[in-house]
């Protein structure tokens, strides 16, 4: 292990993907107390849409599938919000609509397809210097609204109705939480990929829920199950050159089901 | 708590016309009509979650939606996916975030509020267990415990013994009765179940899209306009069925 760190891309992947597995684990909770799990699926398949746009533009891809990802996110937030279209029907037009102009576009561009591979399965060789500050920057921002907002976020997911009756500002936070579940997709695409992300936004919160007796424990199993899997996927993916996201998705898998054997000698 | 001509509708299909009546302070008023007759829509009126046609609602002396005066509100049923951890103490604190702009978090005294709210509705000693692990009646009771954290003066309650069985609506409905002598809370309490509402509330108002009858429960009960909103059968003689 200590090899693998003596390396500058591996001590890169490593700060990034604490800061990833910080912010995953924490949207995690809402994203399963809040049913969102295939909204994650529908926004991290859009933000490959995203990145193909950059590359064809000229726009840096983070910048372009993060705008392009919250785009998607807002329109489908927009149409479940009012009723007409139920939300899964919703991101069932948008997440094969959106990944088909991403894989339409790249077309056109043959060169970029290798980094494509990086961008749909993760790579911890893709993480520059300059990427750190900008996933950094991303993931405080996702981190710092989830924090402000905690019990805001936590009540609208226990009973929406008593929390909007008590003052609560439920639509503005929907669009909030839709947002920050955007740019946390971004931010993770580069070491987790956008074909896998979606699941590291639900199993380490998964985790936490099948052996936590309440929120609190449920946050922090989350979170240190995360951190063990950003760990373990990386030093995996480097001892058996794997990508990093398949490699990451799996030892959080393996966590889940060592927390599910777990609750049930503990019998909970 | 006024309530003046209010006219409501979803989708040009109108589902409140013309609806008033008062609810004195410190009174228990039940909110009854058959199903689809508007009671939670009024309800949610009067929360300032749906802004009616036409109309004017008054909650202590100010517009619906002013949250000066905290309102507790009990639904129906929480429905929290299959084993979500929550706590009953944690659902109880729920109540207190009403009062706390963001970033505050919760302090000793909110706890304390929470769980005081818990020993009243004889719910503390579950404070550690998970919500999803309780009956239907204790999870009801661990909601008006929330409610009682936010420090209310009026309770809105919306259907809140569906799914209860006979035994514990009546030890519910008891609760409340005891919430509102002890504590002058004023409740408004929307609810078909006829028989266990009016057993404790001091006033009917028969809702089925327009207001149908008002009064003391033995009043409403033997008025026309149950038997009208309800659409109740002519008694049937099977007696003479058989025979003719």
């Amino acid at each position: 292990m200590s090899d693998f760190l003596d390396y500058g891309f591996a001590q890169r992947a490593v700060l990034t993907g604490v800061l990833i597995g910080l912010s995953c684990a924490v949207l995690a909770f809402f994203v399963v107390l809040r049913r969102m799990a295939f909204i994650g699926v529908g926004i991290s398949h859009a933000a490959v849409g995203g990145v193909a746009l950059g590359v064809v533009l000229g726009v840096p891809p983070v910048v372009s599938a993060a705008m392009f990802s919250v785009a998607v996110a807002w329109v489908i937030g927009w149409i479940a919000q009012r009723g007409r279209i139920s939300e899964d029907t919703a991101i069932g037009v948008f997440f094969p609509t959106a990944m088909a102009l991403g894989i339409a576009l790249i077309s056109l561009s043959p060169t970029y397809r290798q980094d494509l591979m990086g961008y749909l399965f993760g790579n911890i060789l893709s993480v520059r210097p300059s990427d750190v500050w900008i996933l950094a920057g991303l993931c405080a921002a996702s981190l710092g609204v989830l924090s402000w907002f905690f019990k805001e976020f936590l009540y609208l997911g226990v009973d929406e109705e008593a929390a909007r009756a008590a003052g609560v500002p439920a639509d503005p936070l929907r669009y909030l939480l839709l947002t920050v579940l955007a740019v946390t997709i971004v931010a993770s695409m580069k070491l987790v990929g956008a074909v896998l992300v979606s699941a590291f936004l639900v199993i380490p919160a998964a985790t936490g829920q099948a052996i936590a007796g309440s929120t609190r424990t449920m946050l922090g199993v989350a979170i240190a199950s995360a951190l063990a899997a950003v760990g373990g996927g990386l030093w995996l993916s480097w001892l058996w050159d794997l990508p990093s996201g398949a490699s990451i998705v799996l030892v959080s898998a393996a966590l889940f089901f060592a927390a599910l054997g777990a609750a049930r000698v503990l019998g909970r | 708590m006024r309530v003046r001509d209010v006219w409501f509708g979803y989708e040009r299909q109108p589902v409140l016309r013309g609806i008033g009546f008062e609810v004195a302070p410190g009174s228990f008023t039940a909110l009854v009509g058959p199903n689809g007759a508007g009671k939670s829509t009024l309800l949610r009126i009067l929360l300032g979650l749906l802004t009616p046609e036409r109309g004017q609602v008054e909650v202590f002396g100010a517009a619906a939606g002013d949250r000066r005066r905290p309102i507790g509100y009990v639904a129906q049923r929480v429905r929290l996916p299959a084993g979500f951890p929550i706590s009953v103490a944690e659902v109880a604190l729920l109540g207190r975030y009403g009062r706390l702009a963001p970033p505050r978090r919760p302090r000793a005294a909110d706890r304390a509020r929470a769980a005081a709210a818990l020993e009243r509705v004889g719910m503390r000693e579950h404070a550690a267990r998970r919500f999803s692990a309780l009956s239907v009646g204790q999870q009801q009771r661990v909601l008006i415990a929330r409610s009682l954290a936010g420090d209310p003066d009026l309770l809105l309650l919306d259907e809140p013994t569906a799914g209860l069985d006979p035994a514990a609506r009546a030890r519910f409905f008891t609760l409340v009765c005891d919430l509102q002598r002890d504590q002058g809370l004023t409740v408004l309490c929307a609810s078909h179940d006829l028989e266990v509402v009016s057993a404790h509330a001091d006033r009917l108002v028969l809702l089925n899209r327009e207001l149908r009858a008002e009064g003391p429960p033995q009043e409403v009960l033997g008025s026309r306009a149950l038997a009208d909103a309800y659409a109740f059968p002519e008694p049937h003689d099977h007696g003479t069925d058989r025979h003719s």
